[in-house]
Formats: structure tokens, sequence, C-alpha cells
């Protein structure tokens, strides 16, 4: 059992993820691909390993996934534009500093053009609405430098109608409260100032109540702990300034205890199958709780904290001091 | 997510790897045929049972289900009566069940579900039919599908969110009192169903404020449902919160009504007597007296404040004993309750 970060186990397990062409999986989740690199290459930057992918075969990968008739990005190369994707890809860029090859009207509009009435975002034309999709139109228009082009009541009116007895948020108006939706929905005040919106008392106790026995967090009573929460709801815990509600000790015992020694990769909870995206999330929760040897990361964001604070769209987060190494 | 981390050794990796080998060639020729006959705009139907394949073996290739609509859309519907486009959809909904029952948390299937509904046409009949006859069938099944989903699996939130978009969009609607009923049988059958104390949440208030329920008594019963079920499993956090929330709503503004918050925090106090060390009682305590404390200072007087906050404090502290994990909050709670007191004081 790892008691600390594996990390370079970790890097070359995020370098070998595009050696599985040979993989039916691999091929079957091309509807995520983008995402995927996204997860990657921010958990790279986490573990101060950047450069471990090559950037302009990134950016390459990136543009390839660009859908015309849209003017936004897919998940894979002739896959439809959704918010989610064109998301990832601003985050992408950004990251390597490439944000000079989008056609960045083109995207805006895009991303106008799925706000709807109600103050939600819909992922793509054919209209599902979901706070996942509200969190991808502000936090893209914030990062486009375009945030002044949203109507901010009507974005904030939807996320106050989505807010639960117990101070979190559901996916719409209505659903149960629900920890990745708790993130989304206080991200989204966060980038639009906005976060007096929420109940801070209840919604700090109710994200303290996910932590179980074993260190781990859930994401909603009940049910089972999933490293993937270690971001979720430490964010939103971070962006309350109430990180210290939760034991951070035995959280960082459980996400190591996720990771896989041999092929490198963290997974949902110990031996499980392992995969990019609780790999991001097990070392960016690390990173916020302090863990020694990581990079700061962005918890509104999720990128790294250097890049939003030099595009001035830091907000006031807390996160834990970063312990010195042993 | 939950799939086993299995070792396998390199000679059972690579027989793996031959068996996948055909089946990964069929599927990218598949992905492959789809695409570039979408990029033609091939409204065909030979390329709608292309789809229809490929959304058996990867039901999360989003970009496939928007072909299908697509074709719907451009090729299907235009050419079609009403009653054929009805049968179309229904056809639809039947292949979304059979998957949804295979894969009971995939976006994109619930998705394709709505939009089949929503793209129901008036009927059967023309003039003098009946323009919802159609849409209220294929609704009513919906509500029927997401009760068995719910059946199988209560937390579900897909199902619920579902749930819910159908009982608010069904052209007649059901009465909420159904609803509150069906949230009465599910929280029956557990008392740890957060998800159906939530959705009771929700129906609760509408019940109220079109007076389908009378306040008052209502909420008498409502608090004794509460109560039974606190008794009956103390360590189940769904009935505490829900409890928190019910306390809330009574007043016009939170702790307007003093003997309430009283009564509670004597039947809480019973509870503990009984479960001692129920960190959940012991949580809820403190929140109520302190709520008492800063709502209703003038009425009960110093002495009575002093005590309860010193019985606050008390608890505190054995709660950073009992539930270590949350300790800091425990202590912040503390010291808020600490400053208030002395900001008080200081205000006169």
């Amino acid at each position: 059992m790892a008691s600390t970060l594996l990390v370079d186990r970790h890097v070359s397990y995020i370098q070998s993820l595009g050696d599985n062409k040979d993989d039916l999986a691999y091929h079957m989740t091309a509807h995520l691909r983008l995402n995927a690199v996204y997860w990657g290459l921010t958990a790279l930057c986490v573990m101060n390993r950047k450069d471990a992918l090559d950037r302009e075969e990134m950016i390459d990968f990136v543009m390839s996934c660009w859908d015309e008739g849209a003017g936004a990005f897919g998940s894979h190369p002739d896959h439809d534009a959704h918010l989610h994707s064109t998301l990832s890809a601003i985050q992408i860029l950004i990251i390597h500093d490439a944000l000079d090859r989008l056609d960045v009207p083109r995207v805006v509009d895009f991303i106008l053009s799925l706000h709807q009435p109600s103050g939600v975002f819909a992922g793509d034309r054919f209209g599902e609405t979901d706070t996942r999709f509200l969190y991808c139109g502000v936090a893209a228009l914030s990062l486009l430098g375009h945030l002044d082009k949203l109507d901010v009541e009507q974005t904030v009116s939807y996320i106050r109608k989505c807010k639960n007895f117990d101070g979190g948020y559901g996916n719409c108006i209505g659903a149960e409260s629900h920890a990745a939706q708790v993130f989304v929905c206080v991200g989204a005040l966060a980038i639009l100032d906005r976060l007096e919106e929420a109940d801070h008392q209840t919604l700090g106790w109710w994200l303290a109540e996910r932590q179980l026995a074993n260190g781990g967090l859930n994401g909603r009573p009940e049910k089972k702990e999933d490293v993937c929460y270690s971001f979720w709801v430490l964010s939103a815990l971070s962006i309350l300034n109430k990180l210290n509600w939760i034991n951070s000790e035995k959280l960082s015992e459980f996400i190591l205890s996720a990771q896989d020694p041999d092929s490198g990769g963290i997974s949902d909870r110990p031996n499980n199958m392992v995969d990019v995206f609780h790999t991001l999330f097990g070392v960016a929760g690390l990173s916020l709780i302090g863990y020694p040897g990581l990079d700061d990361i962005d918890p509104v964001y999720c990128m790294p904290k250097s890049v939003i604070e030099k595009m001035g769209l830091k907000k006031g987060w807390v996160a834990l001091e970063r312990r010195k190494a042993l | 997510h939950g799939v086993s981390r299995v070792k396998q050794s390199q000679a059972a990796l690579e027989a793996k790897r031959r068996r996948e080998r055909a089946k990964l060639k069929e599927y990218l020729a598949l992905s492959d045929e789809i695409l570039s006959r979408k990029r033609r705009n091939d409204w065909s139907t030979e390329s709608l049972d292309l789809t229809t394949k490929m959304l058996q073996i990867n039901p999360e290739f989003y970009t496939v289900w928007n072909y299908r609509r697509d074709i719907y859309l451009n090729a299907v519907f235009p050419n079609r009566t009403p009653e054929q486009i009805n049968e179309t959809l229904e056809k639809d909904l039947v292949m979304t069940t059979i998957a949804l029952k295979a894969h009971p948390k995939i976006y994109w299937i619930w998705n394709h579900r709505r939009w089949c509904l929503e793209q129901t046409p008036d009927g059967p009949g023309g003039e003098g039919g009946d323009p919802h006859g159609w849409r209220m069938k294929n609704w009513k099944q919906e509500l029927f599908v997401v009760g068995k989903m719910l059946d199988v699996d209560a937390r579900n939130f897909h199902a619920w969110n579902y749930r819910r978009y159908v009982l608010t969009s069904m052209p007649v609607k059901k009465p909420d009192i159904d609803e509150f009923a069906y949230t009465t049988k599910k929280i029956q059958a557990s008392f740890s169903n957060f998800s159906a104390w939530h959705q009771r949440s929700k129906i609760y208030p509408l019940l109220w404020e079109s007076n389908v329920l009378d306040h008052k008594k209502s909420r008498e019963e409502e608090f004794e449902l509460v109560r039974n079920a606190m008794y009956t499993d103390p360590e189940d956090q769904s009935v505490w919160v829900y409890h928190r929330w019910l306390v809330g709503t009574t007043h016009v503004f939170l702790g307007e009504d003093a003997d309430l918050l009283k009564r509670e925090i004597q039947a809480i106090k019973e509870l503990l007597e009984e479960e001692a060390g129920s960190k959940w009682c012991m949580e809820s305590l403190v929140h109520y007296q302190t709520l008492l404390v800063r709502c209703h200072y003038a009425a009960l007087g110093d002495e009575e404040c002093e005590r309860l906050r010193a019985n606050t404090l008390e608890l505190l502290q054995q709660l950073e004993v009992l539930d270590p994990l949350r300790r800091q909050r425990y202590r912040d709670l503390g010291e808020c309750s600490i400053r208030h007191e002395s900001y008080r004081r200081l205000c006169g």
C-alpha cells in the first residue's frame, strides 16, 4: 500500500494513454477524448511535469476537434461540437499559452447561443440542460475574457432556484443535491462574484458530512466514497473557506490508497481500475490539502493557479498550506 | 467507476487483445462508416439502421444520437403522417427502455427519451380527435417506466429528475398530493432514502401554497412522521437534514416559533438519553439551541440563555471527540457562539 504519491508512475501512466490504440475501450471512449486530454494535462501540471506530453501534438489534436459548422469543439475529430468539449479545448490552449489559435468570436457566439431564457445553459443544439453546462458556459466565457456578454442576473437566478433544503445544488431546478453539482454551482457563483447567494453554513455542513470513516468522500448521503469527490467537495469547501471542516490526513491516506503502484494512475476507490479522470481529481484534491511537492491548483477553474492568477481571474478561495517534503 | 482492478499476465493480456482485434476492426469500420455518411448528410434508412446498431454497442456515442435525430428531422418526419411519426417515436422509446435497463445512468439515453416525447405530434384523430391522446399515452408510460427504475434503484437521480420532468410536462397533470403520497411510500420503504425526502421537500411547500393541505395540521403530522423516523433510525442523516429544513419552514423568518423549537429540542434530548453518543442528536441540539438563543433572547431571559449556551458548548466539545473528522467545524461553531455572545453584550 503506497503511502506517498507515486508521481513518476502517474506521469508514465498518463504518457501511455495515447498508446492504447489496440484497445477497444480506448476507441469506445472517443466521445470523451478531448476532456481526457485536459484531465491528463492538468494532472501533469499539478505534478510539475507539464512537459511530459508534447505541446505541439496536443495543440494539433485540440484543433482537429474543431467543428467548423458549429464554430466550437467536439470531443474527437468528426464528433459534434459540445459545450463541455469546448471548455476543455479552451482550458488546454490556455495552459499551453496557445489561445491565439482560437477563433474567439465564433466560440463566444456558440457559447452564448446555448444560454437559455431560464438562465441555464444547454450542452449543444439538442438542448440538454444541466448546471454542469451552466458552469462550462460561465467558465468558458470568463477564460475567453467575454463574461461581460453574459446576462449575470438571469444566470444567477437559475442557480438560486437550484438551491435545496440541505444548502446544496442539483443538476436542474428540483434536483437532489450532489457534490459535483455543488462544485459547478458554487464555482459559477465564484466566477460571477455572487457567492453570497449560497448558504455557506448549511452547505459547508452538508459538504463536511461527505467524509466517511475511511477518510474518503462521497457525493451525497448514503453513497460510497469515490476519489473524484476529493475534488468536487474539496474545491467547494475551498471556495467557501471551510477546507478544515474535513480531516485532510485521513483523506490523503484514502487517495493514496487508491493508487495503482504497478501501472500508475488512481482509481475511484482502492483496488479498482484506474483512469485519467480519477488520477486528475486525486492529485488535485491532494494539492488543495497541501500535499508536498505539488503545484497549486485553482479550485474554481480546476487549472494551475499560476495560469489563472496571470489572467487576473483568481477569486478569494483558500487552500491548505503546502507542507514541506519529508 | 466501480470496475475491479484485475492484474493479468502478459499472456492473458495478449489473448484478450487477439479476441478484441476482430471486434475493434468491426467497431472502427462501423464508426468510420457512420461518420462519413453523416459528413455527406446521408439521411437514408440504411444510415438510420447503422445508428441503431452503433447505439446498441455504445450508447455514449453522443454524435451518433445527434445524427439519428437529424435523420428523423430531415428525412423521416417530413414524409410521414402523424400516426407514423408517433409509431416511430414509440419504437425509439422502447429502444431506450431496453438501453436504460442495462445502463440506467447514461445521460444521453435519458435525453433521447425526452426528445422523443417532445416530438410527439398531436393525435390521434384530426379535428375532433384527442390532441393530447398520444402524448398522454406516452407520458403515462414514462411515469410507469421511471417508477420501475426507482423500484430497482431508489437513489438513481437520473430517474428522479426524469420523474420530475414527466410530472411537470404531462399535458394533463397529476395532482401534487399523489406525488406526496408516492414519497410517503418510498420513505416508509426506507427512511434512509434521501432522494425521497428531497422530493418531499419540493412538493410539500406546493401543497401549502395551494391550500391542498392545511398548514398547521399537516405540519404537525409531518413532525410526527419525522420524529418517528428519527426514533427508528437515529443514525440516518436524511431525517435530521429534513427535520432541520422542516423547522426552518415553519417560520416566516427563521426561529419565530419559540415553542416549536423548545418542543423539538425536548424530543431530541429524550432520544439522546436512549441513544447516548448519537452524533446527530447532539449536532441538532447545538443547532436548535443556538437558534433559540439567537432569536428569542429577550423572551428567554439571561439565565435560561446562559444555560442553553453552556450546554451547547459542552455538546460541541463532546462532538469533537465523538466525530473527530469534523472536529474543526465544531470548534468553529463554538467560537462563533462565544463571539456572538460577546458582540451581543457589547451592543447591549
